[in-house]
C-alpha cells in the first residue's frame, strides 16, 4: 500500500480523498492555488504545496507543477478527483512517466473513452446501443451545421473532450445553430483548452441513469448497480438518488450487464461510470459515455451499496484485488444527494463569491456532508461553484427524502446565497415526490419553481435582524453598526 | 456567554407576536404563535444576513448611497454582478439597441453571463474590451 498520496484537486472531493487516506493510515498531500492557501482541503491535509496564482489554467491544470510538487512531497501516487485533470490522458501518462501511480485507468484508456467517437464505437462493439452522433473532422462552422442537420434536429453541441454538462448546447432547430456553435466552442475552449465539438442527437426527454463500475488488475469488473441523475440544470446535476425509480430488476440487471461489457472491452481498471440515456417508456437504453473517473455523485452509490468507492480505488491502483464480487453486491435502502451550489437560485442561478460569515453543517442520523468549505472560509469567483454535497439515506425513498428536507433546512449559510430553497422546492414538488422526472424537469418547472424563491422577509427574520443588530457580540462577526441606533438603522429595511 | 435577552416586536400589521431570544454563536430562537425555530444571523455587506427554515435573507441596515431612479438602475443593469472575464462585446457606440439584446457577454465560473440592455436606447460607450476582468458595479456599457 501506498504511504503518501498528492490529491490534485481542491474543495469537496479533495477533503473525501484526505479522509480515506486518513482512514487507510496513507498520509495526504493537498495542492492549492493562492485563492485557497486557506481552504478547507489545505488545513486538513498532512502537507500542502503551493501549485501556483488562482486561474486554473496555472495552478490546478498545471500537469508540470503538479508533478513536481509529487517529487517534491515524495508521494506514490496522485489522485485527481473529478473535472480539472482527472480526465486528461496526458498528465495520467506524465505521472507514470515520473513514476507516480495515476490513482484512475491507464491513459490508453482515458484517451480512448475520451473520445466520444471511439467510446461510441466501443460500446457499440461491447453491444450497447448508441445514440446517432459525430465529431466532424472540418471543424469550421459549416461542417459542424453540415453535421447537425445530417444528424436530423434537435441536436446537442458538446465539447469532444469535455465532460460534466459544461459548453454542451441543445438547438432545437436551424435557426439557433450558429450562435450557438460559436458559443459552445468558446465554452470548450475556456473550459478544456480545446474547442473541438462533437454533434449528437437530443433524445427527447430522456431519463439519465448511470452505473458505477469498478475494475482491478485481476480480471475482476464489478457493477455498483445504477444512479438516477435527470434533475439536471443546464447539463448540470443537481439532484441523484440511488435506485432509480424508472429501473425493473431486469432492466437493472440489463444496463447493469451492458456497463461490465463495455468496461471489459475497454480494458479498464480502477472506479469509473458509463452513463446511459433511459427513454421516456423507459424501456430502451442508450450508451452516452464512459467518465474515466471518481463521479461528483458518488456517495449515493456508497449510502446503499455499504461500500467506500475511493477507499476501493486506492487498493485497486496499489494492486491489489476488488474487496467484492458481483454476488456480494446488493442495494440496500435509498439514498438521494442534493448538491449545495453557490448560486443565488432566486435570481438566475447567479454565481456566488464571497465570504461565509457563518456556516453549519448539518447532523443527523441518515445524513452525510461532503463539503470543501468551513465557517470563515471564502468562496472564490476562480472555481466552480459547487460547495457541498448533502446525501441522505433511509430504508425507503420517503425517508431519504424527508432526511434530506430535514438536513437542508438546517444548513445556514451566510455572506451568500446558494441554491438550498431551489433544492427544497424541487425535493417537495409533486413530479420529484412521484419519481416522474426526466433531464428536462427543470427546464419545464424551473420557472415556476424558481416564482416562488422571491419572496420578502417575514417578521420573524426582521425580528432576528433587529435583535442581531442589538446584541452584535452574540453574533459570530462584530457589527459595523454598534453605535448606531437600532431603532433607526433598522428604518428603510431593503431586501 | 448565551445571555438570554427577549424581543418583542410587532409582526407586519398580522398582529402576532414574535419573541427572539439571542442564543450566542450566530444562533437565536424564534418563537411565533407559540411554535419555536432556530434561526442564524451574521452581519455583513452592510446589512444582517438571516437563515430560518432553509432560506436565507439579506436585511439592509445601512442606507444604499446610490440613487434611485434611472439613470442608477441603468447601471446597475448593464454591470457585472460579479467579476467576471468580458468574453465578447456585441454592440458599437453609436448603435440603436432594443430592450432585452445582449451587448456584453461575460464568464465567470466557468458560466457565459449576458448583460442585457434594460430598455431601448443609443449605445453612448463601451467601457470594456474583450479579454478583460472587470469588477462588479462598473457600468460595462453606457447608453443615451
Amino acid at each position: 500500500m501506498f504511504r503518501r498520496i498528492l490529491i490534485a484537486n481542491r474543495g469537496e472531493i479533495a477533503v473525501r480523498i484526505i479522509r480515506a487516506c486518513r482512514e487507510m493510515g496513507i498520509e495526504a498531500v493537498a495542492v492549492y492555488s493562492d485563492a485557497d492557501a486557506h481552504a478547507l482541503h489545505v488545513s486538513m491535509a498532512d502537507r500542502a504545496v503551493r501549485i501556483g496564482p488562482p486561474p486554473a489554467s496555472a495552478s490546478y491544470l498545471s500537469s508540470d507543477a503538479i508533478i513536481a510538487a509529487a517529487r517534491d512531497t515524495g508521494a506514490e501516487a496522485v489522485h485527481p478527483g473529478y473535472g480539472f485533470l482527472a480526465e486528461n490522458h496526458d498528465f495520467a501518462f506524465a505521472c507514470a512517466n515520473a513514476g507516480l501511480v495515476f490513482i484512475g485507468p491507464p491513459g490508453p484508456v482515458i484517451q480512448q473513452m475520451g473520445s466520444k467517437i471511439a467510446a461510441r464505437q466501443l460500446a457499440a462493439r461491447a453491444g450497447a446501443p448508441v445514440v446517432p452522433g459525430e465529431t466532424p473532422a472540418d471543424q469550421r462552422d459549416e461542417s459542424i451545421a453540415a453535421a447537425a442537420r445530417r444528424i436530423g434536429f434537435p441536436v446537442l453541441l458538446k465539447p469532444a473532450e469535455g465532460g460534466g454538462g459544461i459548453g454542451m448546447k441543445a438547438v432545437l432547430e436551424e435557426a439557433g445553430l450558429l450562435p450557438a456553435i460559436a458559443q459552445a466552442r468558446r465554452e470548450a475552449r475556456a473550459a478544456f483548452g480545446d474547442g473541438t465539438l462533437y454533434v449528437e442527437r437530443l433524445i427527447a426527454r430522456p431519463r439519465h441513469v448511470e452505473v458505477q463500475i469498478l475494475a482491478d488488475d485481476h480480471g475482476h469488473v464489478v457493477h455498483l448497480f445504477e444512479r438516477e441523475c435527470s434533475i439536471q440544470r443546464r447539463h448540470q446535476k443537481v439532484i441523484e438518488e440511488t435506485p432509480s425509480t424508472a429501473l425493473t430488476p431486469a432492466l437493472r440487471a440489463r444496463m447493469g450487464e451492458a456497463a461490465v461489457a463495455v468496461a471489459r472491452a475497454a480494458g479498464y481498471r480502477n472506479a469509473g461510470t458509463i452513463e446511459f440515456l433511459l427513454d421516456m417508456e423507459g424501456r430502451a437504453f442508450y450508451f452516452l459515455e464512459m467518465n474515466t473517473r471518481l463521479q461528483v455523485e458518488h456517495p449515493v452509490t456508497e449510502q446503499v451499496v455499504g461500500v467506500d468507492i475511493v477507499r476501493a480505488q486506492i487498493a485497486v491502483a496499489a494492486g491489489q484485488p476488488l474487496p467484492w464480487s458481483q454476488q456480494q453486491l446488493s442495494q440496500r435502502g435509498h439514498a438521494i444527494e442534493a448538491r449545495v451550489y453557490a448560486e443565488d437560485a432566486a435570481r438566475n442561478d447567479l454565481p456566488q463569491a464571497g465570504p461565509l460569515l457563518l456556516y453549519r453543517e448539518p447532523s443527523m442520523p441518515g445524513v452525510r456532508v461532503d463539503s470543501g468549505y468551513a465557517e470563515g472560509g471564502e468562496v472564490s469567483v476562480h472555481y466552480d461553484p459547487l460547495m457541498a454535497k448533502v446525501i441522505a439515506s433511509g430504508e425507503t425513498r420517503e425517508t431519504a427524502r424527508a432526511r434530506l428536507l430535514a438536513a437542508l433546512r438546517t444548513y445556514p449559510i451566510l455572506g451568500i446565497q446558494t441554491n438550498i430553497p431551489l433544492l427544497l422546492e424541487l425535493l417537495e414538488h409533486p413530479r420529484f415526490i412521484a419519481g416522474d422526472v426526466d433531464t428536462q424537469f427543470l427546464d419545464q418547472e424551473g420557472d415556476a419553481i424558481r416564482a416562488r424563491l422571491v419572496t420578502d422577509p417575514p417578521p420573524e427574520v426582521l425580528a432576528v435582524a433587529e435583535q442581531a443588530v442589538r446584541a452584535p457580540a452574540s453574533g459570530t462577526r462584530a457589527s459595523a453598526t454598534t453605535d448606531h441606533d437600532p431603532w433607526s438603522v433598522l428604518r428603510g429595511i431593503r431586501v | 456567554m448565551s445571555e438570554t435577552q427577549g424581543s418583542g416586536i410587532k409582526g407586519q400589521g398580522s398582529g402576532e407576536h414574535t419573541e427572539v431570544r439571542v442564543l450566542g454563536d450566530g444562533r437565536y430562537q424564534v418563537v411565533s404563535e407559540g411554535r419555536s425555530t432556530i434561526a442564524y444571523a451574521a452581519a455583513g455587506n452592510g446589512g444582517t444576513w438571516v437563515f430560518l427554515q432553509g432560506r436565507t435573507y439579506f436585511v439592509q441596515t445601512e442606507q444604499p448611497s446610490g440613487r434611485r431612479g434611472g439613470r442608477a438602475d441603468d447601471e446597475l443593469a448593464l454591470s457585472a454582478p460579479m467579476p467576471a472575464t468580458v468574453v465578447a462585446v456585441n454592440v458599437v457606440p453609436g448603435q440603436q439597441v432594443a430592450r432585452g439584446d445582449v451587448l456584453v457577454t461575460l464568464e465567470a465560473m466557468k458560466m457565459e453571463l449576458a448583460i442585457k440592455a434594460p430598455r431601448d436606447g443609443t449605445v453612448r460607450r463601451i467601457a470594456c474590451r474583450a479579454g478583460e476582468l472587470v469588477q462588479p458595479g462598473v457600468p460595462l456599457v453606457e447608453l443615451e
